[in-house]
């Protein structure tokens, strides 16, 4: 039991990233060819990082490092969470503590791009933070549990009773992959970002570190979705690769919109969403 | 024994204070308070040891005394009002005093009640937060006055004077949670309220007494009620048996609208908590010298409000009333969380947080299952060490730079890096996992789903807490490219109870389990009996709803691995990277940087190439959530609660 989950998560450790890495390989692949050019090999991901890691260490803050790295050690630690179904409002907890690391290592330097960025990565965090605590009440209502291993025991799949918290989180899903219209802290594809936002002033293989755990994001994002339907899996995972695929077209046909706008539709529309499906829950099932 | 513990408790810092009073050196009264603190501590401890027991004084008509006290503080707020001329305290001091001499001269009440303390484990816990936290803040006091009046310029010394109101509240406050007679109870009650005037008030500035005339009156509305709640148990009750907390909360209370009296010393409870829309005292309170607000956030004045609450939750447990506590309390959480956001004060913005967090306890409280209650308890003690570590670096902050005002303490790191480290750390250990704060509160969120909207209230307060308290360390943090930097020099005054309340932090957090398995939980069992925590191996610690067949497993905190998670996060970039001065450069300001290419320059070219610095400031979203905007708003909203509260027991 214990080796074997052991060996689960350095699967997952070593495995997330390349996934995660291919993804964004085919998103650039995809995002190019919707705009009618050729586009990069799907392993240009990784040409870069290495590419990155080769660079020379240039830095703008003593601090800044702390950040990098609480950044990417409790996004793998959110990712171990979701492999061991382990608590899944804990886990949103920690994928809070890696989100406000990107900010404060925004926060640690005296640049204005990356207190833009900074600033607008807080804000992000206020708008899909809500959604993803709601989420793990709505889970709770419906199973009597906060354990990811509940889910899987359950046969009717979540997304059946919880379709407008997986409307909600589609919309944190677009928010949390930097994509259009809410690229706003920063963007992977150069949009019309200020500079590269919060991420302005990491390089080299501080920058590489950044993308690494962007990787790990992306397949813990996934794999949250894919908690909708986990009986059988494959769906739950088909369903998450059909959002991801939807995301990219969402990013090419939107404009970006301001902070301010996100930040309340999020706390407008999320929230109605998410409240009405825990009251619909909690007026049909009771206090289990 | 007893007679002495209890002597030790509440009586040792009262003679301690006159000691104080009397002695005119600094260094002999600098002894003298750390003398106290350290045999507070220690009768706190033995406390812990000799476990729970009942006590009632004799050889002595303490009655007698304790009602001329009433009498005296109640006189003297009259004559605070009169001086003053200020309406409002005198009409609440009326309200007190005028019922007080009812009951006790026209109905000729008998308020002998037997025992007169019970100590149990909650109120163990209590004096444990009371006597280390506290003692810690009065050692930190010494020196902290002396630079305040340094700087202040002051002919006249009154550290004495703020020392003995330091000391007494400790003991008001030991005595405040052991009373189990409710008319003592009123008496201690009624001594942190007039310990926290005296220490607002103590820079005699126009602000500073009208601020403490407020906290005056707001704590004396709750103490009308107190009284009224007394007046209502002693003549529907039938006499002094029902003066007993013990009584109230055991069920002993029969007939109709018992739930009336319990309802107005919760009341009472959130006035003194500052619950909204009483919050104003609070945050008026900081105009006060730091150790007066570390004290009244962490370990005093406030933590006795939540006390009383939880202290009478088995009372209200399973009613409406319950239903409407959480509200009012998740309420709070929400509203002063989104206030605190819009604040440039950094203690403002501590002191938005307390409210906040005492709201989420009060919530608890209303939750009112074995959950909750040890989340309460656990949010208690974890939010006394915290905010109190926070209180205590917001001082030595100002004492740095002599503001108190966020932007000011912009790029603090390379000022002061240890002040900054500690403050960092007790920042995050406000709002991150795996620290205890972050603990309590996802224990009462998985507990909240009873009261589904109390739950909305959390996520919601939960999300703003992130934002402020993000915000505000970030603008201690931005620095230049720079290296070497010197580490300030802190007068042990300072640094012992700092460093002490970190260690605290990390102690406490890392050993939750055993220390929740071996003594919280009979602390819970006071309040509310069941077992829903088990700590397993690895100190995870499991919630369980208890059911027929077999325990549910509600979720898991892994307390030992994230702290090693913790761990790993800090100590890679110290081994995997180590700066040199060559790998410097200055940050990207469009080419347009000035400074000749040295990296540690903020000075760029603007228009007609005039060189300019770089500013950078923080967001406040005032025209959002500026307290002008919300206040209104909010406040209409939790007088209805109280009106729903208070009100809502009557009719039904």
């Amino acid at each position: 039991m214990m080796i074997n989950q052991l060996l689960l998560v350095f699967v997952v450790l070593v495995g997330a990233p390349i996934v995660g890495g291919l993804l964004f390989g085919i998103d650039r692949k995809i995002t190019a060819r919707m705009q009618g050019r050729y586009g990069p090999p799907i392993i240009q991901p990784f040409y870069d990082f290495f590419k990155l890691l080769g660079k020379e260490h240039i830095a703008v803050s003593k601090l800044q490092f702390v950040w990098i790295y609480g950044y990417l050690v409790f996004m793998i630690a959110s990712l171990i969470f979701l492999v061991l179904k382990s608590d899944f409002l804990l886990l949103v907890f920690l994928l809070g503590f890696a989100a406000v690391s990107l900010v404060l290592g925004g926060f640690s330097t005296k640049s204005p791009y990356a207190h833009f960025g900074a600033n607008r990565e807080l804000m992000q965090i206020m708008a899909y933070e809500p959604i993803l605590l709601l989420l793990a009440i709505a889970i709770y209502a419906q199973n009597g549990s906060f354990l990811i291993s509940e889910i899987f025991k359950h046969d009717k799949p979540l997304l059946f009773t919880l379709w407008p918290l997986f409307l909600a989180v589609l919309y944190v899903l677009t928010i949390k992959m930097r994509k259009s219209p809410f690229d706003i802290a920063t963007s992977h594809h150069g949009h019309q970002e200020i500079v590269k936002g919060v991420t302005t002033e990491y390089s080299g293989p501080y920058f590489a570190l950044f993308h690494l755990a962007e990787w790990y994001e992306i397949i813990l994002l996934l794999g949250i979705i894919a908690l909708f339907w986990t009986n059988p899996l494959w769906v739950g995972i088909l369903i998450a690769l059909a959002a991801f695929i939807m995301e990219l077209f969402i990013d090419n046909i939107a404009a970006r919109l301001t902070v301010s706008w996100m930040v309340r539709l999020s706390w407008s529309v999320g929230l109605i969403l998410g409240i009405a499906n825990i009251a619909y829950i909690y007026l049909t099932k009771g206090v289990s | 024994m007893a007679d002495t513990m209890m002597a030790i408790a509440i009586l040792l810092p009262v003679v301690a204070g006159f000691l104080i009073l009397a002695v005119r050196n600094y260094y002999a009264r600098g002894a003298v308070v750390i003398l106290t603190a350290l045999i507070l501590i220690a009768n706190s401890v033995y406390f812990t040891l000799k476990g729970p027991f009942t006590y009632t004084p004799g050889g002595f008509n303490w009655g007698l005394l304790i009602t001329i006290l009433d009498y005296g503080i109640l006189i003297f707020y009259l004559y605070i009002g009169f001086s003053l001329r200020n309406w409002l305290v005198l009409i609440f001091a009326l309200t007190q005093i005028i019922p007080l001499a009812y009951f006790e001269f026209v109905m000729k009440a008998h308020i002998e009640v037997t025992p007169a303390f019970v100590i149990d484990n909650l109120s163990i816990v209590m004096t444990l937060v009371i006597s280390i936290i506290g003692s810690l803040i009065c050692i930190y006091a010494i020196r902290y006055m002396y630079d305040h009046e340094h700087h202040l310029h002051l002919e006249k010394s009154k550290q004495s004077r703020f020392l003995f109101w330091l000391v007494l509240f400790l003991g008001a406050m030991n005595g405040l949670v052991f009373a189990n007679n409710l008319v003592w109870l009123y008496f201690f009650w009624e001594v942190t309220t007039l310990c926290c005037y005296q220490l607002i008030s103590h820079d005699r500035t126009e602000l500073a007494i009208k601020n403490a005339a407020r906290a005056l009156w707001m704590n004396a509305t709750g103490g009308t009620a107190f009284i009224l709640a007394i007046i209502y148990l002693y003549t529907t009750q039938g006499g002094a048996n029902a003066l007993s907390v013990q009584t109230i909360i055991g069920g002993g209370l029969q007939g109709s609208l018992v739930l009336l009296p319990v309802a107005l010393l919760c009341y009472t409870g959130c006035t003194k908590a500052a619950q909204m829309p009483f919050q104003s005292w609070l945050l008026g309170a900081m105009v006060a010298p730091t150790p007066v607000s570390a004290l009244l956030h962490s370990s005093t004045m406030v933590k006795a409000g939540v006390y009383l609450v939880v202290r009478l939750a088995p009372a209200f447990s399973g009613t409406y009333l319950s239903v409407v506590i959480a509200l009012v309390g998740a309420f709070t959480f929400f509203g002063t969380s989104a206030l605190a956001i819009s604040q440039t004060t950094g203690k403002r913005v501590l002191a938005y947080s307390t409210i906040a967090n005492l709201g989420l306890i009060i919530a608890c409280a209303g939750i009112n299952t074995p959950l909750s209650i040890a989340a309460a308890i656990m949010l208690i003690i974890f939010h006394a060490i915290s905010k109190g570590l926070l209180f205590l670096c917001a001082g030595t902050i100002e004492h740095q730079i002599w503001s108190r005002e966020i932007e000011d303490m912009e790029g603090l790191a390379v000022k002061a890096p240890l002040t900054t480290l500690i403050t960092a750390v007790g920042i995050l250990s406000m709002f991150l996992p795996p620290f205890g704060m972050l603990l309590g509160k996802w224990i009462a969120l998985e507990a909240a789903y009873i009261v589904p909207l109390a739950a909305v209230f959390f996520v919601l307060a939960s999300t703003l807490t992130i934002v402020f308290w993000t915000k505000w360390l970030g603008r201690l943090l931005q620095v230049l490219p720079k290296l070497g930097w010197p580490i300030e020099k802190l007068s042990p005054s300072y640094s012992v109870p700092l460093w002490t309340l970190l260690i605290g932090i990390f102690i406490v957090g890392i050993g939750i389990g055993p220390i929740y398995q071996n003594f919280l939980l009979a602390a819970t069992n006071n309040v509310i009996s069941g077992n829903q925590i088990i700590s397993l191996g690895l100190n995870n610690l499991v919630l369980t709803t208890p059911s027929f067949l077999q325990r549910e497993i509600l979720g898991v905190f892994p307390v030992w691995p994230l702290y090693l998670i913790l761990i790993v996060a800090l100590l890679l970039p110290f081994l995997l990277i180590g700066l040199k001065p060559t790998e410097l450069r200055p940050v990207y300001m469009c080419g347009e940087q000035a400074g000749g290419g040295a990296p540690d320059t903020d000075e760029w070219f603007a228009e007609a190439d005039t060189v300019t610095k770089c500013q950078l400031g923080g967001y406040y979203y005032q025209s959002v959530l500026g307290e002008k905007r919300v206040c209104p708003w909010a406040n209409a909203i939790a007088i209805l609660l109280l009106v729903i509260m208070i009100g809502g027991v009557i009719v039904i």
